[in-house]
């Protein structure tokens, strides 16, 4: 494509980014306080990689968007900090201080996790989790909502000016969070002697799965209905969003590589394997390599779709003059 | 380069004045009157002026000598524009037309580009006239995205949002915009909408206009006579032929 976008990788990327570790915090902050036991719950050893990833791909996402800036690319390096000098109604602007807070907390979140932590004893840390994850679990939420907003704020912009888009973003986060933590854990985690501890890895495994194939149910209708709607209608909505269907640019994108393998895939197999479990009591199996498999396609499905939603936008417009 | 000299701007202005005054006594007859609360409302609406501009397509040659003027007054890096002309081509052989739409920042009276700056960088004057402070501006382009005309851009030399502001530094030394000044069919007119006596004004109330993508709600303050718009977008009209060549670095309207 020849056309020069406004918004381009970096942005794209920071979508994905920060919607993958707004997910990460909100899922494993959820699930630590749902596993109970005032800091040691059942699903704490799954929670900690989500708890000490999240931080990461927020501050990496944030950092791509400076990098982007056009007074960063002029030279004027920390002009970015403008943004912390006025709070107004822009998306941007709440959305900045959001993310700002999100980040610190996911920070503090992160560091209950480490063992030995300097400056806590470990029923500080303990308590201290407890307190932050309140905290964490909304903050995540509204990060990932965020990006929504900050993209369908606009009417000039009839792709992006949808209220769903920022559910669809949300669910996707959340979805591409699930994914995340089980790809870490899939990767680095190390059976131990305690059969107590491995019968909880094992049942968290389940529970994530089974949300995660739930959640990819809940984007999909997202999805249709965002779609629906928009070929429901006429105009410059309409016009917009037949990019993503026969003929359109971005069609091939959208259905095979978001729907097919990003959603309907990894759901299905999902599916497969929780459905012993879940219908026939029976115990919950799945092999490392199509656990990371999985979590990969959700992963590549949500880059994706922030991809697809991006350029989409911007390469449509309203028509008339 | 900025300046004509100031006898020149001056007996302009006069002209101006004079051009303004000869209008009136023609629309003096349709004068009607109106209630006290409505005179009222006017007269405190008039102390401030809003400034727009009419552009009279039927007068327009498309000669880009506004693009030129505009380029020249700001040094506009090359590959950006804040004014420029764009050629409207439609029908089939031999019922066809051809005609010219230039293109400047609308100073919309509900600027989407100003609800979405995260930094205050851009705002609306008193004058109606929308500007942006370089020096503020972070260069997120939220407000490039969020402008339904496209006349915003990314200064590549200062990083930041950059667009057609009516030559505030002409208009406030009295001067009219330098695309106005240049304008060799007299087809641009600026002024004080808030003047029922400018010659803006006048043209306006007596004449009909349009303004750009009026459904987006953004009430602009450019407006025109006789304007074609022809969209080759518009599934309506896909089965005639229509071009627009906008003669910007996005061959396409955004």
């Amino acid at each position: 494509m020849s056309e020069e976008f406004t918004w381009g990788l970096p942005v794209i990327g920071y979508l994905f980014l920060a919607g993958v570790g707004a997910g990460a915090l909100t899922v494993s902050a959820s699930m630590f306080l749902r596993g109970g036991d005032h800091g040691r719950g059942m699903h704490v050893e799954t929670a900690r990689y989500g708890a000490l990833l999240a931080p990461f791909p927020i501050i990496i996402g944030s950092g791509l968007l400076v990098l982007e800036l056009g007074s960063f690319q002029a030279g004027n390096w920390l002009r970015f900090l403008n943004l912390y000098k006025v709070i107004n109604l822009s998306p941007m602007s709440i959305g900045t201080w959001l993310i700002t807070f999100t980040i610190g907390v996911s920070l503090v979140y992160a560091y209950t996790y480490v063992r030995n932590a300097p400056g806590l004893t470990t029923e500080q840390r303990y308590k201290l989790r407890n307190v932050v994850s309140w905290l964490a679990v909304p903050l995540g939420i509204a990060t990932a909502v965020y990006t929504g907003i900050l993209l369908g704020a606009m009417p000039s912009r009839p792709f992006w000016n949808s209220p769903i888009l920022a559910l669809l973003f949300l669910i996707s986060a959340l979805s591409t969070g699930v994914a995340a933590i089980l790809l870490l854990r899939a990767l680095f985690h190390r059976a131990t002697k305690e059969p107590e501890s491995e019968r909880h890895i094992v049942h968290t495994g389940y529970l994530l799965t089974a949300s995660d194939a739930m959640l990819i149910g809940f984007e999909l209708m997202a999805v249709f209905l965002f779609a629906m709607y928009a070929q429901l209608t006429i105009g410059n909505v309409r016009e917009a969003v037949s990019v993503l269907f026969t003929g359109g640019s971005l069609a091939a994108l959208f259905w095979l590589v978001f729907i097919v393998l990003g959603l309907i895939v990894p759901a299905l197999i999902e599916i497969y394997y929780v459905i012993p479990k879940l219908l026939y009591h029976r115990e919950f199996v799945i092999p490392r390599g199509v656990e990371i498999g999985v979590a990969v396609l959700v992963l590549v499905g949500g880059f994706t779709l922030r991809y697809v939603i991006v350029v989409a936008g911007q390469i449509t417009g309203p028509i008339g003059i | 380069m900025v300046d004509v000299n100031e006898d020149s701007a001056a007996s302009r202005r006069e002209f101006l004045k004079q051009a303004g005054g000869t209008a009136a006594l023609g629309a003096g007859a349709a004068t009607v009157a109106l209630p006290r609360a409505a005179q009222a409302a006017i007269s405190e609406a008039e102390t401030k002026p809003r400034y727009g501009m009419l552009i009279d397509l039927r007068r327009c040659t498309g000669c880009h000598a506004c693009s030129v003027a505009c380029k020249a007054e700001f040094d506009v890096p090359l590959g950006s524009t804040r004014s420029w002309v764009e050629y409207v081509e439609k029908g089939n052989y031999p019922t066809v037309s051809r005609s010219f739409l230039p293109r400047l920042c609308n100073q919309c009276t509900n600027p989407p580009c100003v609800s979405v700056c995260p930094a205050d960088a851009t705002w609306k004057r008193d004058d109606g006239i929308v500007v942006v402070d370089p020096d503020i501006c972070i260069g997120c382009k939220y407000c490039i995205q969020a402008c339904p005309y496209d006349a915003r851009f990314l200064n590549p030399v200062t990083g930041a949002a950059d667009k057609c502001d009516f030559c505030l530094h002409r208009v406030e030394q009295g001067l009219v915009p330098s695309c106005v000044n240049t304008c060799i069919a007299d087809a641009r007119i600026f002024g004080d909408l808030n003047d029922p006596d400018s010659k803006i004004s006048k043209m306006v109330a007596s004449n009909p206009v349009t303004v750009l993508r009026q459904e987006m709600g953004t009430e602009p303050n450019v407006y025109y006579i006789n304007a074609d718009h022809s969209d080759p977008r518009q599934p309506g009209q896909r089965h005639e032929y229509i071009r627009v060549d906008t003669h910007r670095r996005n061959q396409e309207r955004a």
